[in-house]
């Protein structure tokens, strides 16, 4: 700590770049953020106050609660990384349904064979099935009540 | 006068000049370069005027270097 700024190092292999970068992003309106990378896989984050005068109590508490912004980072980006394929996947479908209705070349190629999908529940029921009209049972008839 | 040297890896070059246009009428700003490295002297009425362009400066360059990364 010296001259209202604090210094942070970084070990790469722990928090990536993008990390780096999040955290200092949020950073940016509080103090000044410069980053240097003074040796291969090492990250410096220099934070300064933007005020002069800045106390070592504050200074310490900036730090600190970059340094939590940087592991929120680090753990987004695992998260982000490890779903990758499952974000790409959903994203494909929604293109795809996007793209509208398929051609009749489309249809031609589609198998029908297929069997259909199991609903052990019967839960599968079609929009007819559920409120279609009802037949009305047979009425009632005079001599019924006697 | 404040030398600042953005490490060409981390800084992109467009975005050190874009933060020198946008900071110019504020001082006084020379641009240099190394193999390594975007050097910006600054220049202003004061060392504490110094200090804060050059924060103001650094700050813009990496926030909009983040940003144009995150388009890429």
């Amino acid at each position: 700590m010296g001259d209202g700024s604090v210094e942070l190092f970084v070990d790469e292999s722990l928090y990536p770049l993008e990390a780096v970068y999040g955290a200092s992003f949020t950073f940016l309106d509080r103090c000044f953020v410069f980053l240097d990378r003074p040796q291969p896989g090492r990250l410096r984050v220099i934070l300064s106050a933007k005020k002069l005068g800045a106390s070592p109590e504050v200074l310490r508490e900036m730090v600190g609660e970059f340094a939590n912004e940087l592991l929120a980072c680090a753990w987004r980006e695992k998260i982000t990384e490890r779903n990758r394929a499952t974000i790409e996947a959903v994203t494909m479908q929604a293109i795809g349904g996007a793209m509208g209705p398929p051609s009749l070349d489309d249809l031609e190629d589609f198998d029908f064979t297929e069997e259909p999908f199991e609903d052990p529940l019967g839960i599968a029921m079609s929009w007819e099935e559920k409120y279609g009209k009802k037949t009305a049972p047979p009425a009632a008839t005079e001599g019924d009540e006697e | 006068m404040r030398e600042l040297r953005f490490p060409k890896e981390l800084y992109l070059g467009e975005q050190v000049d874009a933060a020198l246009n946008v900071f110019a009428r504020f001082g006084r700003l020379e641009r240099d370069e190394d193999e390594l490295t975007w050097i910006v002297r600054v220049h202003a009425a004061s060392a504490a005027k110094e200090r804060r362009l050059a924060g103001e400066l650094a700050n813009y360059a990496l926030g909009a270097t983040i940003r144009a990364r995150g388009e890429r």
